[in-house]
């Protein structure tokens, strides 16, 4: 008994082993006198090969049929780069005996796998280790910006995040202040999206620094295939932001917060030179500008 | 014995040859055809029609269609496809470029198909069989897409920018013709460093570009010069940049803007900027006066610290003196304050983020300084119109004590922060600024609203000792006011009253609610309202903030490539004015 349960498992085993084997069967070739047909984009037709955009060659009839895509009728069009075909393949010969054409953008056909086994295109045998990467679709994330800034930053101050892809706009993307320090934007993205941003109060003069009071790279960023993703991002001061930084005093004035100089005319410090009374009547050249960032 | 270092020699120059032969991908890509498109959304350049595209080694790949995603960099020419070189003659149905991984890949068109594989720009060893991307010969989906620019040609230079010859440009609703156009897609943020002052308008005109420089002319609009040309020159590094600017380039009163900035190493950096202010009219002519203005900056990064110097110069007249111009005598072309040479330098140090407690999110920063103002005649700066100290030295130290955001029960959010610097001047006194702030916040997840209250009081205070009635007496407000010597100052904005009890003590307080809704990653609103007590009585223009503001901003996404955002601004009764309504609107992509 033992031993005929042994081998019934042994057997189910075997089977079990060999289903894959099975799976990886080679398509079922269609049955004699069909055809088969398939869409996508042209490349070129050259040296009696039609190009798609997958990179695979299919074999051209010696004198294949050229036709409308959607009345099957005579067309003008030629199968050159960028048209769209529906391709008929005779599975017999291989070669492609009919084309129909269009400029109208084709969705994918996702029944092409089957017909790969009748392009002409040698078959890839190097591996290629510099291509790597994973699976994106495209998908859309919601992703959420979340960006920390020093805590003396002003409750009204505007926040934004610039990217490469406005072109560094200073404004290209408002956040919003969620809390005493920290401000959001969320933002729905394709996965796979990528891009490099930086913070600012809306003008290059006011970016992000670092601890060390350097102007920090670029944030890199890139969009996971997920379902959501959150970006932290701390800003340790403004460039602007001389209150953490000895305060630019005009020179020579005394700087106090809300009077230049707070003593009243007459007061501490003598006259300058050829001051006259009523103060100098002739302009002097322009108050240099704050310097750009 | 000398047959093996022979062949060993012999190896090392075929391994050089070959490491020489895989070059670095191509710098620049010439584009010809009939007719070359930008899609602006997409970063995408097209070309149709006897295509030409001259890679950077002399190599020519034609066919009858060619396109670029720039933001990806990845090109394709299709259709009869020639490539040729020295070192190469091949035809074929299609050619993919792709410089970030350093391969191109052919589709050739003579004898049975295959997939080539090409390294770099080594043209001799063709790799056939390799496997390839997927979507290597893939074109872009434009369904739908208009052209930003129609152009007879393109010189594309990866990762950096595309020069459009013979462009007509998209603008206000007409393709405008323009002999040259530079788009500018860089990665590099230092393109965009700007060497002009504010204006209400600008457009820029981008004309010249390489990979490390852009030429632009800029149309302007300010209230001051009207509408006017202006220009810049960009000079730009991975981690250095120099802009020089005229601006305005078509009016007597010029700035001459130079900015550069280098960081020599990932801890050491500097900033330069240099600015001289002339009037001389026309076009070329001597100028009739020129000032000029620098800031030097130079930041280390310490030991969980940093370390800044600043100076500031001023030079009130570059140009020469009159000769027996008499210091004792004022004359129409003659100030003998423009001998004048004001400077002003600070040594700033800041250190890290510190955290008090191992488990607990009470956080801390230091800050200290040291600085010295400079300024001969003593005659103050704008607007002072009084004289002050010909030498100030002085000196601050400072801290910012806070707490990380502490999460509460019920979505609760709590944070704290306390800062306060000391500046002591060498004039006797002494500046205090400090500023304390609570917010507590709260999210409403199934409501999809955020919302915070917030209170903060800022104090300032200028202490001079037994000088501070002397210093802030009765009846002085500032000098500024039009009506000085009693309780009101007038201002063009009306006159506010309540300065007589001020003695250089400053108090704020301010309380600001605000609740955010954003249903959806297309929608956002943002209502904030905020009320500060602030005393002395805020004077329009000089000091302190309206009492009351609140503040709306509602962002739409209208379409896949255009967000709306408008922003409108209450100040409720300030200014002698009832409501003062700021409204902005910003599109963006």
């Amino acid at each position: 008994m033992m031993r005929l349960l042994s081998i019934l498992l042994a057997a189910a085993a075997l089977t079990a082993l060999a289903l894959p084997s099975f799976a990886q069967a080679p398509a079922p070739a269609a049955a004699p006198g069909t055809v088969v047909r398939f869409t996508g984009q042209l490349l070129d037709v050259r040296n009696g090969y039609v190009y798609f955009t997958t990179g695979d060659a299919f074999k051209l009839a010696p004198a294949p049929k050229l036709a409308d895509y959607d009345t099957g009728g005579p067309t003008k069009l030629q199968p050159r780069a960028k048209v769209f075909a529906r391709a008929v393949v005779d599975p017999a010969t291989k070669q492609v005996v009919e084309l129909d054409l269009t400029t109208r953008r084709l969705p994918p056909d996702v029944a092409y796998a089957q017909v790969q086994q009748y392009a002409a295109t040698g078959a890839t045998t190097v591996r290629a280790p510099e291509i790597v990467g994973q699976n994106i679709t495209g998908r859309e994330v919601a992703v959420e910006f979340v960006v920390t800034v020093p805590p003396t930053t002003p409750l009204n101050a505007e926040v934004y995040i610039s990217t490469d892809y406005s072109n560094w706009d200073p404004r290209a993307i408002k956040m919003d202040r969620i809390d005493g320090q920290r401000y959001r934007a969320v933002r729905r993205l394709a996965s796979g999206t990528k891009f490099a941003f930086r913070v600012t109060r809306g003008s290059w003069n006011a970016t992000e620094l670092g601890q060390n009071g350097l102007q920090p790279t670029p944030h890199p960023y890139f969009t996971k295939e997920v379902d959501a993703q959150s970006v932290p991002v701390t800003v340790y001061a403004w460039s602007d932001d001389r209150a953490s930084a000895p305060q630019a005093a005009q020179p020579g004035a005394i700087p106090t917060p809300f009077n230049p100089n707070p003593f009243p005319p007459g007061g501490l410090y003598p006259p300058s030179r050829a001051t006259p009374p009523g103060g100098f009547p002739t302009p002097r050249p322009g108050q240099p500008n704050k310097p750009p960032r | 014995m000398r047959f093996p270092v022979l062949i060993a020699l012999a190896a090392m120059l075929v391994a050089s040859a070959t490491a020489r032969a895989v070059a670095s991908p191509p710098t620049s890509l010439d584009v010809s055809a009939s007719g070359v498109d930008f899609f602006y959304n997409r970063f995408i350049v097209t070309a149709d029609g006897n295509v030409r595209v001259r890679l950077s080694d002399g190599t020519i790949v034609s066919g009858q269609t060619f396109t670029m995603d720039l933001k990806l960099n990845r090109y394709l020419v299709a259709g009869d496809v020639h490539l040729d070189g020295p070192k190469v003659h091949e035809r074929g149905a299609a050619f993919a470029g792709y410089p970030d991984l350093d391969r191109s890949y052919f589709l050739p068109a003579e004898g049975a198909p295959e997939r080539w594989t090409y390294y770099g720009l080594d043209w001799s060893d063709k790799h056939p069989g390799r496997e390839q991307p997927g979507d290597a010969f893939y074109f872009p989906d434009l369904t739908g897409e208009r052209p930003y620019i129609y152009a007879a040609g393109a010189r594309i230079v990866p990762k950096t920018n595309v020069l459009f010859d013979q462009p007509r440009v998209y603008t206000a609703g007409a393709y405008l013709p323009l002999p040259r156009y530079v788009v500018t897609f860089s990665a590099n943020s230092h393109f965009y460093e700007n060497g002009f002052a504010g204006a209400r308008a600008d457009v820029a005109l981008p004309f010249n570009g390489s990979e490390h420089s852009l030429t632009a002319l800029h149309v302007r609009n300010d209230q001051f010069n009207g509408t006017y040309l202006a220009i810049d020159q960009h000079f730009v590094w991975p981690n250095d940049w120099i802009v020089a600017s005229i601006d305005p380039l078509t009016q007597e009163q010029r700035q001459y803007n130079l900015i550069g900035y280098k960081r020599f190493s990932p801890k050491f950096e500097a900033r330069a900027f240099l600015q001289e202010s002339a009037a001389s009219p026309g076009l070329i002519n001597r100028p009739i006066n020129a000032a000029g203005f620098t800031e030097i900056q130079l930041n280390a990064g310490l030991s969980r610290s940093g370390l800044s110097f600043t100076q500031d110069n001023y030079w009130q007249q570059l140009l020469g003196y009159r000769p027996g111009a008499n210091d004792t005598v004022l004359t129409a072309n003659y100030d003998p304050r423009w001998r004048e040479h004001p400077s002003n330098a600070t040594l700033a140090w800041t250190g890290f983020e510190n955290r008090i407690f191992k488990f607990a999110p009470l956080l801390f920063r230091l800050r200290s300084g040291i600085g010295n103002a400079h300024d001969v005649y003593g005659e103050g700066g704008y607007p002072n119109l009084q004289p002050g100290p010909r030498e100030l030295w002085y000196h601050y130290t400072g801290a910012t004590l806070y707490t990380a955001p502490v999460r509460l029960k019920n979505n609760f959010s709590l944070t704290a922060s306390f800062d306060k610097q000391r500046t002591w001047y060498s004039e006797p006194h002494q500046v205090d600024v400090a500023d304390t702030r609570f917010s507590l916040a709260r999210v409403f997840e199934r409501q999809h609203v955020n919302a915070f209250v917030a209170y903060e009081t800022r104090t300032t205070g200028d202490y001079w000792g037994a000088q501070q009635l002397a210093a802030y007496p009765p009846g002085n407000p500032n000098p500024a006011c039009t009506v000085s010597g009693g309780d009101v100052c007038a201002t063009p904005f009306g006159f506010i009253g309540g300065q007589n009890a001020f003695r250089g003590f400053a108090i704020s307080r301010g309380a600001t609610g605000s609740v955010v809704y954003t249903p959806t990653a297309y929608f956002g609103l943002n209502l904030t309202l905020a009320h500060f007590t602030d005393f002395p009585a805020p004077v329009p223009g000089l000091y302190g903030q309206p009492p009351w503001q609140f503040t709306g901003d509602l962002r739409m996404r209208l379409s896949k490539q255009l967000l709306v955002d408008v922003t409108r601004q209450y100040y409720f009764n300030f200014a002698n004015e009832r409501w003062t309504p700021q409204l902005g609107v910003q599109f963006s992509p």
